[in-house]
């Protein structure tokens, strides 16, 4: 069964493409994914940071992005301490309050808050609640098998809810589908680096993140259409400091936080919602696709504060990432409440101050509504490098 | 068209008015204009920047960068680099009178005090609160509810024997406030009088809040008027220094056009590899 979300929107000029992905974004009825469902299709919500969505797809759900929302959490405030991250609560909130419906819910220990949040779904919902259980220590010999067994697992349940076993075939075509995924938007992130006036950071955004809320089919033909048209626009290049975004790996920041940063600022490369670009080159197609898709978990991967492995220390990585980004400097922000982004924010800082690298520390919620002081503190921050 | 530009310009786009200054390489400013911004910012800027190059004599590719600020400085597609107010002012004051260590920029919209370092950067500022209260509308609504223009301000307050107290200064309320003053007898030039004293007081808290150090500079639209200098330099109990005619207006320009020519000749200097300047740069070549 071929479910199509997007209402024959494909072939849209640019401004259209940006404008639909901007609308899907900030609409918290989520219509793409309830079109999906009012259609016969099943739903898969995985919550934050990586996820194998291809596992998903190779059952025929729908893999959806759980990534919270702009939205009050008035069913789950009352499910959750006042001092946890708000992705949390609103992303429960979506479920509850039926905006985001869904046949399967899998969350993975990335903290000490998102580890029970399977079980507080299970709670609330009769459908299978799962928490995935990536590699704790990445660094062991057996992680890799490790691994590929819990995605049998995972294969298994997810088998269950779409009433169908798919092959090792059906697993390689649906790997395809993610490799292409990830091929263009690592082409958009490449645009963005080396001619980043030719595509803001918000509108970089919204084309990525899209893609957690349609089917990557869908997401690949929008990607491959937009793409040559944003080569070929005429803007004009600013005299604006190269910057790196990091923070944006689990919670998201509000788009006008982006459109902030967008005005005085060239966001050359971010770990916004990094999970949909986690592995860094294709995942082969011979041999066991679940082994595959483990080991370009563990091998082939970028980085985030959840995940712990010896040879990517994560302040080693940003370096990495300014530097091959070409940045001038960092802006390290991290979700209020999230302590696995607070606690990296040392580590930054230090590697930052040893490699002499300006950098602009901040926090953010993503219902916060306000950017006026941000603005002030950043366009000083920018305007003490440009005008050192 | 020359084959080397060497001007470049500062635009700061205001609520009210938009300012131009075209700047050549020794600092002098070869042409400037002001007009009313309106409502398309954008469009501010590109008439105020024609004006500016016809009074200089120049084309729009003589201008090698383009600096804005303002409060619509994000709204000017053609700029090089967008500078914050504060940022743009400092250096315009700086510029004019070297010794400013404490800068009061009363707007259209806005009122800034800002205190500066021994190398003109801004160690601290206040900002008014994000009403009309204590701005330039407030003194042009005043002037509007007894039907006199902007313009008439200065004049009219200078014909003031006795500054009428003013309570408050909420541009929404004052329409009530003027009429009752009205209604007692009171003369619109001590109304105008008082208005501007209330004015005064606002803008010395403001001040007090950043530390205020001397010489104290005064920009920004609303110091063309004498009376509000004159106030403020009797409450402060010393001189201060305000730019001559016009310029009391065109400082953020001023500033913007000098951190202009700072930016590109650093960006010269290191072989115009930023990409920002690719286009500019090849303008001069």
């Amino acid at each position: 069964m071929t479910i199509r979300v997007l209402n024959g929107q494909h072939d849209l000029s640019l401004d259209d493409a940006l404008h639909l992905c901007r609308d899907l974004m900030e609409d918290t009825d989520f219509p793409t994914v309830k079109r999906w469902r009012e259609a016969g299709g099943k739903v898969l919500g995985h919550f934050q940071v990586y996820f194998p969505e291809e596992i998903a797809h190779a059952a025929g759900l729908l893999p959806v992005k759980m990534r919270g929302a702009p939205i009050e959490a008035r069913q789950a405030e009352a499910r959750f301490g006042s001092y946890l991250c708000s992705i949390l609560k609103t992303s429960l909130e979506l479920a509850l309050s039926g905006r985001v419906p869904l046949d399967m819910f899998v969350s993975h220990p990335i903290c000490d808050a998102a580890r029970n949040l399977a079980a507080v779904f299970g709670r609330n919902f009769s459908y299978p609640c799962q928490i995935l259980y990536l590699p704790q220590n990445a660094n062991s010999a057996h992680s890799a098998q490790y691994l590929r067994d819990e995605y049998a697992r995972l294969k298994g349940e997810v088998e269950a809810v779409a009433g169908r076993a798919f092959s090792d075939d059906d697993l390689r075509a649906s790997i395809g589908v993610f490799n292409e995924n990830r091929a263009l938007l690592h082409r958009l992130y490449a645009i963005k680096r080396d001619t980043p006036w030719l595509l803001s950071a918000d509108e970089a955004y919204v084309l990525m993140a899209v893609g957690g809320l349609i089917p990557r089919e869908e997401h690949n033909e929008l990607l491959r259409g937009v793409i040559p048209q944003i080569t070929a626009r005429t803007a004009k290049p600013q005299d604006r400091i190269r910057v790196v975004f990091e923070g944006g790996f689990c919670e998201q920041p509000p788009l006008d936080l982006l459109r902030t940063i967008a005005q005085f600022c060239y966001v050359v490369d971010d770990d916004l919602l990094i999970g949909l670009r986690w592995i860094q080159q294709d995942v082969p197609l011979d041999g066991d696709p679940l082994y595959n898709l483990a080991e370009a978990y563990l091998e082939n991967s970028s980085y985030s504060p959840v995940q712990h492995d010896l040879r990517k220390p994560k302040e080693k990585m940003l370096l990495q990432r300014l530097q091959a980004a070409r940045a001038d400097a960092a802006i390290i922000t991290a979700a209020k409440m999230c302590e696995p982004g607070l606690d990296e924010q040392v580590a930054y800082s230090k590697a930052l101050d040893e490699a002499h690298i300006p950098y602009f520390i901040s926090e953010f919620e993503e219902n916060m509504t306000s950017f006026d002081h941000m603005q002030i503190q950043l366009e000083t921050f920018v305007e003490n490098l440009l005008f050192a | 068209m020359t084959n080397q530009p060497a001007t470049v310009a500062g635009l700061d786009v205001g609520s009210t008015y938009t300012k131009a200054v075209l700047l050549d390489r020794d600092n002098v400013i070869v042409g400037r204009a002001l007009i009313k911004t309106g409502f398309k910012l954008g469009d501010a800027a590109e008439r105020a920047l024609t004006a500016a190059l016809e009074q200089a004599g120049l084309q729009r590719d003589d201008v090698a960068y383009i600096a804005t600020t303002g409060y619509g400085r994000f709204q000017v597609p053609f700029r090089n680099v967008n500078i914050t107010d504060l940022t743009a002012t400092a250096r315009g004051a700086r510029s004019l009178f070297p010794q400013t260590h404490t800068i009061l920029d009363v707007g259209g919209q806005t009122m800034k005090a800002s205190r500066l370092d021994e190398n003109g950067k801004v160690r601290s500022f206040r900002l008014n609160d994000k009403c009309a209260a204590g701005t330039g509308a407030f003194l042009e609504k005043t002037a509007r509810y007894m039907g006199f223009s902007t313009e008439e301000v200065g004049p009219l307050a200078a014909t003031s024997k006795e500054a009428v107290a003013i309570s408050g200064v909420c541009a929404v309320f004052a329409e009530s406030e003027v009429i009752n003053h009205l209604s007692q007898g009171s003369s619109p030039a001590d109304i105008m009088h008082g208005s501007i004293a209330s004015l005064v007081d606002r803008s010395l808290q403001l001040m007090k809040r950043v530390q205020i150090e001397r010489e104290i500079t005064l920009v920004g639209g609303i110091l063309r008027f004498e009376t509000m200098v004159r106030i403020i330099s009797e409450k402060l109990g010393s001189g201060v220094n305000v730019p001559e005619g016009d310029m009391v207006q065109f400082a953020a320009a001023l500033g913007a056009a000098l951190l202009a020519w700072q930016r590109l000749n650093k960006v010269q200097a290191a072989g115009g590899l930023q990409a920002g300047l690719a286009e500019p740069l090849g303008a001069l070549a």
